[in-house]
């Protein structure tokens, strides 16, 4: 309606962005899953991730700090005129650093994608979630179409809370990747609810 | 808040309808955190006007947030790794020639802000 660039420019908001991270092993289907929902093909960056050997110790550095340059990939969804949603996949590192906790920080929750022939590459990312308090949903990829496990046996191998979600996803389809994060929405929402009751 | 030291000729007309993201510098102020990866960048009328002078990875910064542009995404489309893509915003905002919008931290534990994502999933096709 506006013909002025400048006025056009003033009144359009930018989004308030959220993000839900996607953790789990290497080539559990983090990078599929994003490019399923995104509305735009995963993009790639170069981030670091500072390990620290023992106990983070804010107050001094540690020499046993190591830095490694990891790829995180990311997409998003418009969730509505405000809200744009960001999804980030992270690497699957062992041990997590600073860089998670920045990409953490103000994460409304996380799927955790499992392949269930190699369960325990997701004990970093489970372990990580559980430390920080960020609610989050385990879902089992189903790389074949049916698990090699039963859902109850992944939840007793993995040893998580019995309220934390166990779900399966096909992390090339759509709405089953749409299905998963909704389920990691509810968590979230929950999880706030929770003190209130 | 309004005055920006490198404020050149141009008129910083829209920079007030948002809160630009204000680097501290020095040790005597409480340092803020980094730039989150998700936060939005935008080109001020400023940072359109003095494009041409900027330094290279500036003016490319620039040129991409005439619309806006999350932080990773300023990074993966100039390839910058993410901790450089970050100190070029800070400086850029510094400078008054881009708003970046931070997320609110409360959203994430908001049930009206959860609760409008989960209805925005839901109508997905
Ligand atoms: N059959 C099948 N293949 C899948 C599925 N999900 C992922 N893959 C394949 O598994 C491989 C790894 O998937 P990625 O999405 O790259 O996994 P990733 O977790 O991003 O891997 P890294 O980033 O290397 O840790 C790719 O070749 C995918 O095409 C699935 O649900 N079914
Ligand atoms: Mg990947």
């Amino acid at each position: 309606m506006d013909s002025k660039h400048s006025a056009d420019r003033g009144a359009r908001r930018p989004p308030i962005p959220v993000k839900i991270v996607i953790g789990g092993g290497f080539g559990v289907g983090k990078t599929t899953a994003v490019g399923a929902i995104s509305e735009i093909s995963p993009l790639t960056t170069e981030a670091s991730i500072t390990s620290v050997a023992a106990e983070i110790d804010r107050t001094s550095e540690m020499p046993e700090k190591t830095t490694t340059t990891v790829a995180l990939d990311f997409g998003c969804i418009t969730v509505d005129d405000e809200l744009k949603l960001y999804l980030f996949g992270t690497p699957g590192q062992d041990r997590f650093g600073f860089m998670w906790q920045d990409l953490v920080q103000g994460a409304l929750g996380a799927l955790v994608l499992v392949d269930s022939r190699r369960l325990g590459d997701c004990y970093p990312a489970v372990d990580y979630f559980e430390r920080i308090g960020l609610p989050f949903v385990i879902a089992v990829n189903l790389f074949d179409g049916r698990l090699s496990h039963d859902l109850d046996d992944v939840r007793w191998a993995l040893a998580v809370h019995e309220d934390v979600p166990l779900i399966t996803v096909d992390a090339r389809a759509r709405m089953s990747v749409r299905d998963a994060l909704l389920a990691v929405l509810r968590r979230a929402r929950d999880r706030t609810m929770l003190p209130r009751i | 808040m309004t005055g920006h030291p490198d404020a050149g000729s141009a008129e910083p007309s829209d920079v007030s309808l948002v809160r630009p993201y204000v680097m501290t510098s020095g040790s005597s102020q409480e340092p803020r955190s980094p730039i989150e990866i998700e936060a939005q960048v935008l080109t001020s009328e400023l940072g359109l006007a003095a494009a041409e002078q900027l330094r290279f990875e500036l003016r490319d910064i620039v040129a991409l947030c005439r619309c806006t542009v999350a932080v990773a995404e300023v990074a993966a489309a100039l390839r910058l790794h993410i901790g450089v893509a970050r100190v070029l915003i800070a400086e850029l905002a510094d400078r008054g020639l881009v708003t970046v919008h931070r997320p609110d931290g409360e959203l994430g534990t908001d049930p009206g802000t959860i609760e409008r994502i989960i209805r925005g999933l839901e109508a997905l096709r």
